[in-house]
């Protein structure tokens, strides 16, 4: 079956590479421009994986994943921060809500692929 | 040089400026800087493109200066290092315009650069494609450019007040020394020989 991807970033080059890059690998991805969509979209589909921005408008990625963790669906479902924030605090921030793990843009396709395949299949 | 050769610093060049009586920071390639501070953002450009960008509503702005990994085969590859290091080097200065607390939507940016000053590059159009990156870049993005000064031959000295969004650019019709021209062919030789990626962590 094919596993769907939510992809959460407020930039739209960033949105497109993402797509382009797992929707080439055979997944499923559905997009939102802030984690409040996000939050949204995760409620309206059956998601296998989050991929999230830190900075954006409305919500930012640290909050959507603590609001993600606390609906029953998504207590065990991978979510992983995709960012320009590479500090050890934030990643440990990251940690204490819930990611699975942390990528520091700029992303390398295959290595974002090897990481996709390793948490979701 | 940082750790991976290729991340954009915060610019750590902050003075005072005595022409224009106030705070300053000067922005070289691959740094940014961004601030909720009345003062003054400058740099120099040759072939390398800035955007001056700001909340048009609370004057939170900042600038970035950067060009594109040398290349050219991968100008139309959208997962190619051009593009995804140009999307960083934009990024990244957005985001910390939003910390400071702008807002995404009141965003409005000045361009500037790209001119043809370097002229021993193996890609003649080095400062063509920064140029036409940025433009395109913004408006993926929906960032309305409100003034651009870009391509020519000559290098650029931009001065750019956030504050109330003013800027000033002087065209640098003689140049005394190769300083630009030698910044920027280290900064495009770094590019070349940076992997362009970041760290990945998988959480236990």
């Amino acid at each position: 079956m094919v596993k769907t991807v939510l992809t959460v970033d407020d930039s739209v080059s960033i949105r497109q590479m993402v797509t382009f890059t797992l929707k080439s690998a055979g997944y499923a991805v559905v997009e939102a421009a802030d984690g409040e969509e996000g939050v949204n979209k995760a409620k309206a589909h059956a998601v296998d994986l989050v991929l999230t921005d830190q900075n954006m408008p409305r919500m930012d990625g640290l909050t959507l994943i603590k609001t993600l963790r606390g609906l029953p669906q998504y207590q065990a479902t991978p979510i992983l921060m995709l960012t320009t924030e590479s500090s050890d605090a934030m990643k440990s921030q990251g940690r204490a809500v819930g990611a699975t793990g942390w990528l520091v843009k700029p992303f390398d396709p295959q290595k974002l692929l090897e990481v996709v395949k390793k948490v979701i299949g | 040089m940082t750790e991976h050769g290729y991340e954009e610093l915060l610019a750590p060049n902050i003075y005072f400026d005595r022409q224009h009586n106030t705070e300053a920071a000067k922005i070289l390639p691959g740094e940014y800087y961004a601030t909720a501070r009345d003062m003054l953002l400058v740099t120099v450009l040759g072939s390398c493109v800035c955007a001056c960008m700001r909340d048009k509503v609370n004057g939170i702005g900042g600038m970035n200066h950067f060009m594109l990994p040398e290349g050219g085969l991968d100008k139309n590859n959208p997962l190619g290092d051009s593009a995804r290091y140009g999307t960083y080097a934009m990024e990244i200065l957005i985001n910390q315009l939003l910390k400071l607390g702008a807002k995404r939507g009141n965003l409005e940016a000045k361009v500037f650069g790209g001119g043809a000053v370097l002229r021993g590059f193996t890609v003649a159009n080095v400062g063509e494609r920064n140029a036409e990156f940025v433009l395109r870049f913004l408006r993926t993005e929906k960032i309305s450019i409100v003034a651009e000064d870009l391509l020519d031959i000559y290098p650029r000295k931009v001065y750019f007040f956030p504050n109330n969004g003013l800027v000033r650019v002087k065209k640098l019709k003689k140049m005394h020394n190769d300083t630009i021209i030698n910044r920027e062919t280290d900064y495009s030789t770094r590019l070349h020989f940076a992997a362009l990626e970041g760290d990945v962590e998988l959480f236990n």
